[in-house]
């Protein structure tokens, strides 16, 4: 959302901008104080800014001026009149009187406010209190004008000392200038008001941007950095095939009989790069998993298969330590969405660590079931009751009777490279990817990989996977 | 500073700047209740309900260089601000110092206080840096406020403050008015030294240089010598300082 507020000239604000009266007053609630003071003292008043405007005017015609106008000369003369009281400059004083041939006055004085002039307070017609015989102007104006009809409204009209109007103008004029202050203030406090949200918001973005920028070359280097494995693990990848393909010649006699030490040496040397070969394969998956380029080709899965694929891959090496490998899937387990072959990595390298940590005569054994979604999380249980049926989760678990884990360190076996105690690599091998490869897989499913304690020795991996299969925006990586 | 020569006026810009509670509207208040009415307008508060105040205070006082007294008829238009002391106010202290000609820094005396003031100051560095101004070029003096309560910096403690640095610093209560005037007229002298050196604006004016602050003094109903007003305040040689840097 753009932010989008009228402008504001804050210089103006906090410089010394002409203050317009316009802009400060509500005109009707000043019109209502002109017509109380009528009112009050008779006598009608007008208000003008300095560029013109009228701001109230609560003058009702007297009777006199009422008769004046319905005779073509007296109307006349009674616009030029009020034309030129318009129009008057109240001078260097700011109080000027001004004469109607009636004999009435007007009196026109400066509204000043903030040491300035602002506009005009316009105070009349009145009679001045002196004049008590109606002047010759008045019947000379128009023949229309007749003498008796003009005397009797002539007594009509309000009388009043000069000093008496300049007390009446002077007080009003305090009363317009606090009206102008209390506006003058409204006025700057909503401009201030708006200058700082507008400030705070300049303020905010340009810290937002920052961030982003921030963020965004941070993105960057991960991705780097993602690639850079990627890269590097290939480029290794590529002469290590070669040192294991021909050290297994060797040791396959296709080079000719060697001695039992050469053979031992040789033997190795292939160990070793195989060792080497499979760490730089972890190495490339997990950066692979990082990078999001690993594409998952989601089918429809039948885990008894996969488990016994796995089952019967570690069978020769389990044999060798003297551990046995369990399976328990029931016949009627539904098929899973998923991808076949990563999910068998999953197994296998599960399968892989446990036969790892479990001594000869212990066993490690994979069991499947299909479970309602429960709320593994305690946080997300709303709703369980009508979610929980569309959550079919298919559950794997692979136990051990094999040395446990911790409960402190079971939450960084996943990260990549870690092993509960570090010298259990050299003891046990392996490169401290596996589960951290499992733990990303199982999270391309969209599903879970917990530990939980085996009784009464050993270690249980649970992998929780939607059985509906990973959502959708996993499932379109590549 | 702006000058309006078809208005015929003159407009200067003060501002009370420091830490939040440190006596700015205070200052301003004092001001207001010195001066007679005729040369100053109403003062303006933005006040929350806490008596913090919100946006600025605003104090306008109108010199007229009269025709009467041989000067030219303009008005000189000088707008006192008070900007608002909470960290939170950040962008409105900004809006406020904006076109600012002087910077009067009132300061907490208290000890305890010493930490907000020097943030305060840094707070103000860094706002006129942003606005493309510098300390340097702007004139500044320091008031050391709150001379009347217990645990405050020492007068020798002080003493040796303001004859390290740079800005002229005077020492006030300005809740009882003690070294208000002092402060306000520093301040004016100060500012109006380096405009008029820069614009002439005692030409303008139609008055001698020296003639502004007796002026402002008799058009604003103050009774005081303005002498012993500007020689209250310690370090920071008022002459001196206007001098390098106008």
């Amino acid at each position: 959302m753009t932010f989008e507020a009228p402008q504001v000239a804050v210089a103006d604000l906090v410089l010394d901008a002409r203050v317009r009266v316009e802009d400060l007053v509500e005109r009707e609630a000043l019109e209502e104080l002109c017509r109380s003071f009528q009112t009050l003292f008779g006598i009608p008043v007008r208000i003008y800014s300095t560029e013109g405007a009228r701001l109230a005017d609560a003058a009702g015609e007297h009777e006199l001026c009422a008769y004046v106008n319905t005779t073509p000369d007296g109307q006349r003369a009674c616009e030029a009149i009020v034309g030129a009281v318009r129009a008057r400059d109240p001078g260097e004083d700011g109080d000027v009187t001004h004469t109607c041939f009636t004999g009435a006055a007007y009196r026109i004085l400066a509204l000043e406010y903030d040491g300035r002039r602002v506009g005009r307070l316009i105070v009349g017609p009145f009679l001045p209190a002196s004049l008590t015989e109606v002047p010759a102007t008045l019947t000379a104006v128009d023949p229309g004008i007749l003498k008796e009809r003009a005397t009797a409204l002539f007594a009509k009209v309000p009388r009043a000392k000069a000093e008496t109007v300049t007390r009446i103008a002077g007080h009003l004029k305090s009363a317009l200038d606090l009206i102008f202050f209390a506006g003058h203030k409204a006025q700057v406090t909503s401009k201030m008001h708006l200058a700082s949200v507008r400030e705070s918001y300049r303020q905010l973005e340009d810290k937002t941007a920052r961030l982003q920028e921030a963020l965004d070359r941070m993105r960057e280097l991960d991705r780097l950095k993602s690639t850079f494995l990627a890269t590097v693990s290939h480029e290794l990848r590529t002469p290590l095939t070669s040192i294991i393909g021909y050290s297994e010649m060797l040791v396959q006699g296709m080079a000719g009989e060697m001695q039992a030490d050469q053979l031992e040496f040789v033997k190795t040397i292939y160990d070793k790069g195989a060792q080497l070969l499979s760490l730089i394969t972890g190495l490339l998956d997990l950066g692979k998993l990082e990078s999001g380029t690993m594409r998952m080709i989601v089918r429809p899965v039948r885990m008894q298969s996969v488990l016994a694929e796995v089952s019967s891959t570690m069978a020769p090496t389990a044999r060798k330590k003297g551990v046995s490998v369990e399976l328990d899937v029931p016949a009627d387990l539904p098929e899973l969405r998923g991808d076949a072959e990563r999910l068998r990595q999953v197994f296998l390298n599960l399968v892989e660590n446990a036969l790892k940590f479990t001594p000869a005569g212990g066993s490690v054994r994979m069991s499947a079931r299909l479970v309602d979604g429960d709320a593994s999380d305690p946080e997300d249980d709303e709703g369980l009751a009508l979610l929980a049926p569309t959550r079919r989760l298919l559950e794997v678990r692979v136990s051990d009777t094999g040395i446990g884990i911790p409960p402190a360190e079971r939450a960084k076996v996943f990260d990549p490279f870690y092993q509960v105690d570090s010298s259990s690599t050299r003891q046990y091998g392996g490169t401290g990817l596996g589960l951290s490869i499992v733990k990303r897989l199982v999270s391309a499913h969209g599903g879970t990989v917990r530990i939980e304690e085996h009784v009464p020795r050993g270690t249980v991996f649970v992998v929780s996977l939607p059985q509906q299969g990973p959502p959708p925006q996993t499932e379109t990586h590549g | 500073m702006q000058i309006n020569f078809g208005g015929r006026e003159i407009a200067l810009k003060l501002v009370y700047y420091g830490p939040a509670l440190s006596g700015k509207t205070t200052n301003l208040r004092v001001i207001h209740q010195l001066t007679s009415d005729g040369s100053r307008g109403r003062l303006m508060t933005l006040e929350t309900k806490d008596d913090r105040t919100l946006f600025f205070d605003m104090l306008p006082l109108t010199l007229r260089a009269e025709q009467r007294a041989g000067g030219s008829g303009m008005s000189l238009r000088i707008k006192v601000f008070t900007v608002p002391g909470q960290v939170l106010h950040a962008s409105t202290r900004r809006l406020v110092l904006q076109g600012a000609d002087g910077v009067a820094f009132i300061a907490d005396s208290q000890i305890s206080e010493t930490e907000h003031n020097a943030a305060s100051f840094l707070d103000l560095r860094q706002n006129l840096i942003e606005l493309g101004l510098s300390l340097k070029q702007l004139p500044v003096v320091i008031q050391f406020n709150k001379r009347d309560l217990d645990k405050v910096r020492s007068d020798d403690e002080l003493d040796l403050l303001a004859s390290r640095g740079r800005e002229p610093v005077f020492k006030a209560a300005a809740v009882s008015g003690k070294g208000v005037l002092e402060t306000f007229f520093g301040l004016l002298y100060l500012t109006w030294t380096k405009l008029d050196g820069q614009h002439g604006l005692a030409k303008m004016l139609g008055m001698e240089s020296g003639a502004l602050l007796p002026m402002a003094a008799r058009q604003l109903g103050i009774n005081a010598d303005i002498s012993a007003l500007l020689s209250s305040c310690v370090g920071g040689n008022l002459d001196r300082h206007s001098r390098v840097h106008s």
